[in-house]
């Protein structure tokens, strides 16, 4: 019996979180993943031609952005704003 | 107040600075002074931050990327080779990045990257900057010696450390927005507790790497910065913008040495008009020196009768600049 309880309480755990709280979650890792894009354009930005400083710390930083590296570049380009849905 | 008594009453400016147009005997009274610190059984470190160094040319010994090399007892000194520094930071790097995703090799983009950063022309005395930290942060010398840059870069060196600074705050600020928000998905989620941000980690370093250096530059207890000029009314003119800038920056202005000062006895002998001349000219020119800068006027240097090179010249020009 226990354990038909914990599998009914799972589920009304994950129906809550999915009705109450996925919004949110997915807003804040698409926020972070908008961050993240952003620091590395202020980091790396000489990267795709945009000249911000300082270079000789930013490599510190590039070993850790290396995985982002080509979505960030795709991003960029793919960026839209709202007038694009519009018309 | 003389050189000698500046030093005597002020024991705790470590890092003593000779700054200046180009030419003018910034890299001689660095050595100058650091040889007659050494001589008064101080340790002392004197090193270059200009890319064309000349500490090399005046001890008459490549010392050019050598690390601290041993003049004399007490007496150590260096010049950076920025390009020696920069290939190694770079291996560093890509060796970081193998490690990190277990690559074989670095991927082309990232590679393109390294080397064009590497290109720029900041890259050089960033290098420098860095490399100075390191010398200045380990710390077993009484006395640090810089042999500074010309003027204008001197002033982009230390505006450096400023615009750097200000970055670092910035991305520190956005990064740390950002680990808000990975807890906030994380508490959401209900997941154990986020990873640290290696990068948040490696911004602190850098800030503290920027810091270390930027504080001593603006030491007001530790550091001793020297104009070196000549009695030229162009170098009288440069240098008192110079110094307003540098007041900006919070640089603390210890005095200024007059250097190439023809010697006045020679007006008793019998000398040719033009030498005649070139000193009613520099007579005008103390005199103006006098006014602007009076008290703060640390010594006065003779034109000597052969250039500064080697260590028994130098020992003749610490003689004279710290006389009294």
């Amino acid at each position: 019996m226990p354990e038909e309880k914990k599998g009914f309480m799972q589920n009304l755990k994950e129906v809550i979180y999915g009705m109450a709280a996925h919004d949110m979650s997915r807003y804040a890792v698409r926020t972070r993943a908008s961050m993240e894009h952003l620091f590395i354009l202020i980091t790396m930005g000489d990267m795709i031609g945009i000249p911000i400083l300082p270079p000789y710390y930013s490599l510190r930083l590039l070993p850790y952005v290396v995985p982002q590296i080509s979505t960030w570049k795709r991003r960029l380009l793919r960026e839209k704003d709202i007038s694009d849905a519009m018309f | 107040m003389s050189l000698k008594t500046t030093f005597e009453q002020h024991p705790e400016r470590r890092y003593i600075m000779f700054g200046g147009k180009g030419g003018l005997g910034k890299t001689t009274f660095s050595a100058a002074t650091a040889y007659w610190l050494a001589s008064q059984g101080k340790k002392v470190m004197v090193f270059s931050v200009d890319p064309q160094a000349s500490l090399s040319d005046i001890f008459q010994k490549d010392i050019f990327g050598k690390g601290p090399v041993k003049i004399m007892e007490n007496l150590w000194a260096q010049e950076i080779d920025a390009d020696q520094h920069i290939k190694q930071y770079q291996g560093e790097i890509r060796q970081k990045i193998l490690d990190m995703y277990g690559f074989d090799k670095v991927p082309d983009e990232i590679e393109q990257y390294i080397q064009a950063a590497s290109a720029e022309p900041a890259m050089e005395e960033s290098a420098i900057f860095d490399a100075v930290v390191d010398i200045v942060v380990e710390g077993n010398y009484d006395y640090y010696i810089y042999d500074l840059v010309p003027l204008g870069h001197a002033l982009y060196y230390l505006s450096m450390a400023k615009v750097y600074d200000e970055w670092i705050n910035k991305i520190t600020h956005l990064r740390e927005e950002m680990r808000e928000y990975e807890e906030m998905v994380s508490r959401l989620k209900r997941e154990k507790e986020t990873e640290e941000d290696q990068i948040l980690k490696e911004l602190q370093y850098i800030r503290s790497r920027i810091n270390a250096s930027s504080r001593i530059l603006t030491d007001k207890v530790q550091t001793a910065f020297f104009f070196v000029i000549i009695p030229e009314e162009m170098i009288l003119i440069d240098t008192q913008k110079a110094a307003g800038l540098f007041a900006k920056f919070d640089v603390p202005l210890s005095g200024y040495v007059v250097n190439r000062v023809v010697p006045r006895e020679l007006l008793q002998q019998q000398i040719p008009s033009y030498l005649r001349n070139r000193i009613q000219m520099q007579d005008k020119y103390l005199l103006q020196i006098d006014e602007m800068f009076g008290k703060q006027v640390s010594a006065w240097v003779p034109e000597l009768e052969r250039d500064v090179t080697g260590l028994s010249m130098i020992e003749k020009l610490a003689g004279i600049m710290y006389a009294k």
